[in-house]
Formats: C-alpha cells, structure tokens, sequence
C-alpha cells in the first residue's frame, strides 16, 4: 500500500524535533554547525545528512484571522516529497535508486557509484553527494521502520501531528478536510501543494505532500516542478535529428574527394 | 565518532540507515554564514537560498563532453571515408581509428575519475535504463570504445582482420555520433534553468561542436590534399552549426533574463563568448584559400579551444543558474516549468490558483 506523509505547516511549531529524531534515528554523521543569521534556521536546507529541514519564515503581513499587528510567522518542516515521477530515480544509471513496495523512493547506498546525476534531476534540491562518503543520500522514508510496521522516526516525534504519516488513501482524505477546517476558521490562505497528479502535473503527485499558507517560493518550493525525463523525448528526437545532418555532412565530405585530381 | 554522531560504540551500534555515510573526521566549528544579500525585501525567495542543488561534477564532466564529442565525430568523419574512399584517405582514416581508441580511453578516465566511489564503475553496466541518458550514454561508450578499438587494432593484423575492422569502424561511426550527441541531452534533462531550457538546442549545440572539435583534431594531425578538403567541408559545417546553435540556445534562454545571466558575465559568461569567438575565428582561418599546414594547424588550435570553452561555459553557466533560486521561480511562473510540458501548472494557492495564469 502507497504510504507518505502529510506535512500540515499550520500546525509546525518549528520545534525541530522531526530533524533531530532522523538524524538520531539514522544515525547520520554532522554536516556543519552554522550560524546562518536567517531566522532560526540553521539547518538551512536539505543535504545528503540532513533528510528533514524546518524553514522559518518571518512575514510583515498578519496571517488572516490574526490580529496581533502586521506580523506572521510560518514554519514548515521540509523533506523528500517521494514524487510519483521522481527525477532522482529516472537519472539513476546504475538502479542504485529504486521504488519500494512502500511506493517510496530509496537510494540503496550498496549500489550507488556516486556519479550524481541524481543531484541535478531533483526539481526539489533534496538529494545530494556527500563530499567525504562519494555517494548520494536523501530521506529514506524510514524504510527500516515501515518495514517493522513502525512509523517514521520524524512523524513519531512530531508534537502537534504537523508531520503525519500513513495510506496515501487516508492522508489524501484527511489533508481535503483539514483545509476545508482551515477555509471555514477564516484561513483563506490554505492549500495543498503537490497533494495529486492534478494538484501538480510535473512529478504527478508527491508521496510527501504539504499544506502550505503561502505561495511556494516563500517556503523555497518550486511553483512548478517538473520532472526533467518528461522533455527527454524531445531532446533525443533533436539529438537524432543533427545525427542524421551530422552523418549526412561526412557522407558528403567524403564524396567531394571522390574524382577530383590530388594535388 | 568524531563525525558529530556523538554515538559510543561500546553502548550502541550503528546499524540506522545513514550509519554507513562517511561524515567529516574533524567536526566543522560553528561558524557564520556569509548572509550578505540575502532576503532581497518584496522578492519571494527563502533567504536567497538556492531551490535545487548544483551538480557535484568537477571540471572533469566538461572535458570529457569535449573529448568524447570531438572523438565520437572524428570517428564518424572516419566510418565515412571507410565506407565510401577508404584507399585514398587512408591517412584519414587511421587517424580517426587512432583518435578513436585513445580518446575513448581519455573518457572513460574522466567519468570514473568523476565518480564518488570511482571503484564501482562497473555498477553502469548493471542495468540499462533508457529513462537515464546517462545509462544511455555510458552503454554508448562501451559500444563505441569497443567498436573503435577493433577497427584501430585490426590495422596492425593481416587483410582479413583489417576487413573485420572496416565493419567495425562503421558501427563505432554510429555509435560516435551518439557520443557526440547524448552529452547534450544529459545536460539538459536536468532540473538547472540555463540547462533545461533550451533542451531541444543543447543536443544540437553538443552534436556540432563535437564534428567542429572533430575537424580541429585532424587540422592539427595534418594529411594530403584529399583528406583536407574533407576536414574541411566537415569543419566548416561543423563550426557554422555549432554557432548557429548557441546563438538560438542564447535567444530562448534569454526569455527569462535572470536565467540568462550566467551565459552574460562571469566565468561562464566570458567561456561562452570565448567560444564564439574563437569558434568564428577558426572557421574564417580555416577557409582561406591555398593555406599552409601551418595555417591549418592555428585554425585547428582556435577550433579545439572553442569547442572546450562551449563545453566549460555551459558547464560553469549551469553551476551559477542552479545557485539562483530566481532563475528557477521565474522560469516556471513564466510557463517554463510543467505548464510548458503537460499543458497544465501545478497549483501555488487556494481556490486552485495555479503558478501560471491559463
């Protein structure tokens, strides 16, 4: 059964206990202590030892139903989005990355080379190499623990159920209700990111979907992602195409010596 | 552990998913981050962090675009003259078979070298994945240095194998073709705005200037009057195509300018316009008439470099654009993104307000 995880960001209180419980859970190395002076983040974004990143944004409008002056808050924990269509898996040269029975997206650190071809083909920035390891790493969505039956390490530390983790089915069901809450209480800004094929037509739908309160640049998500072998065709045809002049070029080339005196 | 894991190993063991990662031996010191410029006021980006991440390849990816373009090519213009008027370019022809072997083994040794974990090369060869051009391009290799090392070995043996050579120096001709091409492909099916935009040019650009590449080559090795008027005809096409291409590639990735800068100023910037000017310059040298080796030899030097810097200047181009979060914003807000493929945006708001207006 297809699981995944629905990020609901009004409710992250940025506590970032979700990044400390992965790189606890998975016993991740350090990537740097940084102060970064952007609000409170000093995570920064997500890296190949970093699978859960919480972005905090400081905005100088009030957040509809609020009255506490021109000021709002938003925070969102940030994570691999196990695309339908994932860019990372479809570059992968060496199968290295594959989709599980969890219909998530998995790198197995056995196979991968390091050639990094997935680093560019995420619309996301999630995955990367890590300079002293050589090989590629992202969110796994616990796949250790889905496969004892246990929710992910993030989701279980979750305080206020921001991160929730289950069926695909289920969490569709929930995230539709919970913005219909959100749009009933006067949060007029509540949407779903990526929630479907529909909702994002580029990756065909995220495993890891979101319910943002603003437009997605503000969270460092793309407006519209999509997956780059979806132009690949194009880019063949064309390839083909200068191969045939390319090839008709040499014939050509070749037959102008024929004949003519050497000098 | 002294990589931050802070996990002793004599109470707990690692066996969590990421516990085989290498982390740094030292632990990096809290430092600053250098904010300067970050969160431009009313310009919607998180602290101008990037939104993808740029490719972890080093100057070796773009050498070996050159060296596999201007050897799959150099090995085309060879199949050719195999084929068609093999006694009387024989020179020609062995060059190419020469260029062929040596400059598959030249790339072979940039993309291994490239590799994270150089030792598991050979996990290419574990699966085709036509969705990978990639996988694509590194079967293409292993046909084409295979193909292109019989047809240069066989010269050494008696008639019969240099037969089988000819055979086999057409197949490497195909499949050099490929060679020359796929690298534009595998750029541009990525996520980089200055790589993705122009996904149907980049091939195309690649192509050309491998068989540009390809016709220096030969101008530097030299050969008889025949042979050189071949290379030229090559050349010629070669080149013009190639500036042909980079100026449409330039033009549609100049529809959103923050996604075009990094081909403007800068290193990227600078490599870009070096290559056509050296390219033009090459191709004018190259076609005065009754011109000495020597001369043939400078057009060939200006060919070769232009190639490089084509390679290098997308290369470095597409390093910068992926460390601007606005080139990518901006590319899909203006229907470059999904909208330009599947018709439809993806939603950016409530009541089904989609990034780009319908």
């Amino acid at each position: 059964m297809p699981k995944g995880f629905f990020t609901d960001t009004s409710i992250c209180i940025g506590c970032k206990a979700c990044e400390v419980a992965c790189k606890q859970w998975n016993q991740l190395p350090e990537d740097g202590f940084f102060f970064s002076g952007m609000s409170y983040d000093n995570t920064m974004q997500l890296d190949a030892s970093t699978w859960r990143h919480v972005s905090f944004i400081e905005r100088p409008v009030a957040l509809s139903g609020q009255d506490a002056g021109a000021f709002s808050w938003l925070m969102s924990s940030d994570v691999c989005k196990h695309c339908q269509r994932a860019g990372c898996l479809e570059n992968c040269p060496t199968g290295a990355i594959i989709r599980t029975e969890f219909d998530t997206v998995y790198v197995q650190p056995d196979i991968c080379n390091g050639c990094g071809y997935c680093v560019v083909g995420c619309p996301f920035g999630v995955i990367n190499r890590r300079e002293e390891d050589g090989r590629a790493w992202k969110c796994t969505l616990c796949y250790d623990r889905l496969t004892d039956g246990m929710t992910p390490a993030c989701a279980k530390a979750c305080p206020t159920a921001s991160i929730q983790f289950g069926e695909l089915e289920d969490l569709h069901r929930d995230a539709h209700a919970r913005v219909e809450r959100l749009q009933a209480a006067g949060v007029k800004e509540a949407y779903l990111y990526g929630v479907d094929k529909d909702n994002q037509p580029g990756t065909e739908g995220l495993n890891a979907f979101f319910l943002l309160l603003d437009q997605p640049e503000v969270y460092n998500l793309p407006p519209d992602p999509v997956v780059p072998t979806k132009k690949a065709a194009e880019s063949w045809r064309a390839m083909f195409y200068t191969a045939l002049g390319a090839a008709a070029v040499a014939m050509a080339a070749v037959i102008a010596t024929r004949g003519e005196r050497a000098r | 552990m002294s990589d931050g894991r802070n996990i002793d190993s004599r109470l707990g063991t690692l066996s969590g998913e990421g516990s085989q990662q290498r982390g740094a031996t030292e632990v990096v010191p809290w430092k600053a981050l250098d904010t300067s410029g970050y969160g431009v006021p009313g310009d919607r980006t998180y602290y101008d962090r990037p939104v993808i991440k740029k490719s972890v390849w080093s100057w070796d990816i773009p050498a070996y675009y050159y060296v596999g373009g201007a050897t799959g090519s150099a090995m085309a213009l060879g199949a050719a003259a195999t084929l068609i008027n093999r006694d009387r370019l024989s020179r020609l022809v062995l060059q190419s078979r020469v260029v062929g072997l040596a400059g598959s083994m030249v790339s072979a040794y940039f993309l291994v070298h490239d590799l994270g974990r150089p030792e598991r090369f050979l996990n290419m060869m574990r699966v085709f994945r036509p969705t990978s051009p990639m996988s694509v391009g590194a079967w293409i290799l292993f046909f084409f240095s295979g193909s292109a090392g019989v047809a240069a070995i066989s010269q050494l043996g008696p008639r019969w194998i240099r037969r089988i050579g000819d055979a086999s120096a057409v197949i490497s001709g195909v499949f050099g073709l490929g060679l020359s091409g796929y690298t534009g492909v595998l750029v541009s099916n990525t996520t980089v705005p200055v790589w993705q935009r122009p996904h149907r040019l980049m091939p195309a650009l690649f192509l050309s200037s491998g068989v540009s590449g390809a016709a220096s080559v030969f101008d530097l090795l030299g050969g008889n009057p025949r042979e050189q008027r071949a290379v030229l005809l090559f050349g010629t096409a070669g080149k013009l195509a190639e500036l042909s291409f980079a100026y449409l590639m330039e033009r549609s990735v100049a529809t959103v300018p923050e996604a075009a800068r990094p081909l403007e100023d800068g290193l990227s910037g600078f490599l870009w316009k070096a290559s056509k000017v050296l390219t033009a310059a090459s191709l004018l040298i190259a076609l005065v008439p009754n011109s000495s080796a020597r001369v043939r030899r400078i057009s060939g030097v200006l060919g070769s470099l232009g190639s490089l810097c084509t390679r290098f200047g997308v290369h470095y181009a597409g390093q910068r654009s992926a460390m601007n979060p606005r080139a990518t914003f901006q590319q899909q807000r203006g229907g470059q993104g999904a909208y330009a493929v599947t018709g439809r945006a993806a939603v950016t708001g409530p009541g089904d307000a989609r990034a780009v207006l319908e």
